[in-house]
């Protein structure tokens, strides 16, 4: 099988997927034990009250027309409205203030595992069985069991503290001053002030940018996004280690070494390369991680969120808003997906030659 | 042993012809039982009870069901949906009944001649009618009532076995009392003082389990020497590697502390669930008052020696004011810390254990099936796990038990949530297992023995148990262990989002949740050492798979892109 024949075969997977969870999706909320109207009309919601929601969430139509209606509806991305948390707020304007606070805690913590976990495992693989090699191997083993909820807390703790833990430097003051550790990032550092249009087409031309709200913003979200990361940096590591391990053996680097290469031409050129390949679907794995693992740390941390949202929607019962969300993370982990098999064809040409 | 049939003598037969060893090791094992003879049928008894639970549910599941179809469909469809499932649940216990009890072939014994590939399904559809009848007699005639009486009798006789004293129970070797004015100690064990009582205690605790461990280890030297046939097997170099691979063996120790903290938790603990974490103001204890010996219930003793930061802490190693002592301090509402940890393990413990066998089962027959037949039979689990796989784990799993715990479903009321969290992990965790074995199997489905098994005749059921699974066996065994830990740390990340396991039962996450807010002051501990103890257990979990990996395929890389996401990012 051709490369591109192995991607589009897997292209061509990810639509049968997507049915199937959306099936799933369509159990759990629709025929599941919770009555999805009851949260909507409350305790004391009356008869009438009940059978107008019914009907205007299609609840009194036959199960499989409720099936295809809901099929249908999320396919042509008409993703409803939210029925509890904020009545008659439509999912769209619900994604659009709530998501960019994930995607900035993601793009972070994503950020961040890379930067310290692949160096760290490179630096432990080029140096294999020494004291530092061990000490950030065994470092990053226990960094990675550390499950998110408590790693915030203590973070939290320390942070709150962290005159008493590092030498008087008091997290909340140095560098720019942020309001309190618990609470999101601001996210207006940049703005579009000015448009202009030519035709049918708006083109920004003023922009504002303020580079303290950027420092304060990062700042911010750096402790969440360290801790959402932690499990990712650790697989990095390890899986860094290995591969720099298993490249720097083999014979290609041999050879190089014969030809009388620089040991730094080899390592850059030949090691690193190579190495990155396994990493690929270490790091695309993260995004369920991430997808998933936010929860957790937008709840401790007070980030208003998509995974805070979605936490909120399903304990107070906002089915229809459940419903929707879980659409828009089927369609993201199957992109990412495809972009990882995307990647892995474009890097590796074994692929599809098994 | 039913598939031995081309061994030329059985285990039994090779006992029989030397028995010597084997009673040797039988009567030593007797008599470690016998120690704790109690403590075990108190665990049968408790067994017992979930089975019983599991048993009544199943049983109504073919009702709910022509309920729902009966609703939308009319009263035909109903029963037609009450005999499918019925005898769908029959048939899955036929497999089970068939594999542990039935050692021989009843269509051998009818002398009925059809095809291998026929055979099996035909024997599984006999063994299916003859479990109906039974059914159908239980339910319908007075066997039932028989039947029921004959369990009543045997629970009695082991309760009465259960309330024997072991050598482990407090009633030996008790921690609680109080301190006379003049510094000695009244009601302790041999009047040492609670703490040394309660060390004496655990200390015995894990000299027995470390016997059991010895003995066992000594059983199977004994099978080595005298009763295997072959002198070396490959399974002895892996022994051999796992045995001086320390990283291994520290997660083993890990492993082996934990599990047996969660096996005797009433021992280990200082003072048992019962009176301290799950009626409180039904039970006393004695103490040295202002004006001599006064007495108090453990929850009003509780209130006062609560951890709440400032002035308000009973810390690690330290005695509250009520002479009981408590290892690792209490908890924010004043009940002793260690014992809701152990108590806490226990339900890890079950929880874990359950989710993960039950994953690896699906994975492996899965992987055996897909491997073998391969073409639709792959394409069709690959779309099915990796649907499962596209909604993201953690969400799936908070929404299916508030889901369930906000319907008040009768699921949810087994083991306060256990029971449930159970299977929601196994039914989400299935696709990463079964994706790590995906490539094992299939890679043996290539081998020449499989093609000459099948040229040979032998039917699919009988090479894949034979010829593929005891090759799978091993990969699985490193990925469970892996997603034990997984499992576990999600279960605590629920519990601490208030959607898992429910009070009162203890569990580590909700210890972590209770104490959060005072990780900053005098009483750290509430939160910190039931989060340390996750990382030290997970860390375990991650050794021994990694020492087993090098021990069973010492060829292979040591880092895995599916085992880490098997243990990473459960929350």
């Amino acid at each position: 099988m051709s490369r591109w024949r192995y991607f589009f075969r897997r292209l061509l997977l990810s639509i049968p997927v997507v049915f199937v969870g959306l099936t799933i999706t369509f159990v759990l909320v629709r025929m599941g034990p919770v009555d999805p109207v009851a949260a909507i009309i409350g305790p004391e919601g009356g008869a009438a009250n009940r059978v107008r929601i019914e009907q205007r969430l299609g609840l009194n139509e036959p199960l499989w027309r409720q099936y295809i209606d809901y099929i249908v509806g999320m396919l042509t991305l008409n993703l409803g409205q939210s029925w509890v948390i904020q009545p008659s707020t439509s999912v769209g304007e619900l994604l659009t203030t709530y998501a960019p606070r994930t995607l900035w805690l993601g793009f972070w913590s994503i950020l961040i595992a890379i930067f310290v976990g692949v160096p760290l495992g490179f630096y432990a693989g080029l140096n294999p069985n020494t004291g530092g090699d061990y000490l950030a191997s065994f470092g990053g083993i226990v960094w990675r069991a550390m499950p998110n909820f408590w790693l915030a807390i203590i973070f939290l703790a320390v942070l709150r503290q962290s005159e008493k833990f590092f030498f008087g430097i008091d997290w909340n003051t140095i560098g720019v001053t942020v309001p309190g550790l618990i609470g999101q990032p601001p996210l207006n550092f940049i703005a579009v002030t000015d448009w202009v249009s030519l035709g049918a087409l708006s083109i920004p031309i003023g922009f504002y940018f303020s580079p303290i709200t950027l420092a304060a913003s990062i700042k911010q979200i750096l402790p969440p996004a360290v801790v959402l990361g932690s499990a990712a940096m650790g697989n990095e590591m390890r899986i860094g280690r290995t591969a720099v391990l298993e490249t720097i053996n083999s014979n290609y680097v041999e050879t190089a070494k014969a030809k009388g290469l620089r040991n730094r031409a080899i390592v850059w050129k030949h090691v690193f390369r190579n190495a990155l390949v396994p990493l690929v679907p270490i790091i695309t794995n993260e995004a369920f991680i991430l997808i998933g693992g936010s929860v957790i740390v937008e709840v401790i941390f007070g980030i208003n969120g998509i995974g805070y949202l979605f936490f909120q929607a399903s304990v107070q019962g906002d089915l229809p808003l459940v419903g929707s969300l879980m659409f828009v993370f089927i369609i993201l982990i199957v992109s990412v997906n495809i972009l990882q098999d995307f990647l892995y064809t474009v890097l590796d040409p074994r692929v599809g030659y098994e | 042993m039913s598939m031995n049939e081309f061994d030329d003598m059985r285990l039994r037969d090779r006992i029989a012809a030397n028995p010597r060893p084997a009673l040797f090791w039988l009567v030593g094992a007797l008599v470690l039982i016998a120690l704790e003879l109690g403590r075990i049928a108190d665990g049968v008894l408790r067994l017992g009870g979930a089975m019983g639970l599991m048993v009544d549910m199943v049983v109504t599941i073919p009702s709910s069901v022509r309920g729902a179809v009966a609703s939308s469909f009319g009263t035909g469809a109903g029963i037609a949906a009450f005999v499918v499932t019925a005898f769908i649940l029959l048939g899955i216990v036929a497999i089970i009944v068939k594999w542990l009890f039935i050692p021989w072939s009843l269509v051998d014994r009818l002398g009925i001649d059809v095809s291998t590939g026929r055979e099996d399904i035909l024997e599984r559809l006999l063994v299916t009618g003859l479990l109906a009848i039974v059914a159908a007699a239980l339910v319908w005639t007075p066997v039932g009532g028989l039947f029921e009486m004959l369990i009543g009798v045997l629970t009695r006789g082991v309760e009465a076995v259960g309330s024997l004293t072991t050598i482990t129970s407090r009633e030996i070797i008790p921690n609680q009392g109080y301190q006379l004015p003049d510094g000695s100690w009244e009601g302790t064990f041999l009047g040492l003082s609670p703490a040394w009582a309660w060390a004496l205690r655990v200390l015995v605790v894990y000299a027995y389990a470390l016997t059991w461990l010895a003995w066992l280890w000594k059983g199977y030297e004994i099978f080595r020497e005298h009763y295997r046939e072959a002198d070396w097997t490959p399974r002895d170099d892996s022994i051999n590697r796992l045995r001086t691979h320390y990283w291994g063996v520290f997660g083993f120790v890990v492993v082996f502390m934990f599990v047996v903290m969660a096996l005797w938790a009433p021992a280990v603990s200082p003072v048992t669930a019962e009176k301290n974490l799950y009626s409180p103001y039904e039970h006393e204890i004695q103490y040295q008052g202002d004006d001599g010996v006064e007495s108090i219930t453990h929850g009003d003793a509780n209130m006062n020696s609560r951890s709440r930061g400032g002035d308000q802490n009973v810390g690690l190693m330290s005695y509250d004011d009520y002479d009981r002592f408590h290892p690792f301090g209490t908890n924010a509402d004043g009940k002793d810390l260690f014992t809701f940890l152990a108590y806490g393990a226990q339900v890890s413990l079950v929880i874990g254990l359950l989710a993960t066998v039950l994953m690896a089962v699906i994975a492996t027959v899965l992987a055996l099936i897909t491997a073998y037949y391969k073409g639709v039979a792959d394409l069709l689990a690959i779309i099915a796990s990796d649907s499962v796989i596209a909604l993201p784990r953690l969400l799936l799993v908070l929404l299916l038990s508030v889901l369930f715990m906000q319907a008040n479903h009768p699921i949810a009321e087994i083991y306060n949530g256990g029971l449930l969290l159970a299977l929601i992990f196994a039914g989400t965790g299935w696709p990463l297992l079964w994706r790590s074995v995906r490539g094992p199997a299939l890679q043996v489905s290539e081998q020449e023995w499989i093609d000459a098994a099948k040229s040979y005749g032998q039917s699919p059921t009988a090479t894949m148990r034979k010829h593929m699974s005891p090759y799978i066996a091993g990969y699985m065994l490193i990925y469970a262990s892996l997603s034990l830990g997984g499992v576990i740390i999600g279960v605590a990340a629920l519990s601490f989002l208030g959607f898992g396991v429910q009070a009162p039962t203890p569990e580590w996450g909700r210890a972590v949740f209770e104490g959060k807010s005072f990780v900053s002051t005098s009483s750290w501990h509430v939160a910190t050492l039931p989060g340390l103890l996750v990382v030290f257990l997970v860390t375990g979990f991650n050794a021994l798979g990694d020492g087993i990996r090098d021990a069973i395929d010492p060829q292979s890389d040591s880092g895995d892109g599916s085992a880490a996401a098997a243990t990473g990012g459960g929350g």
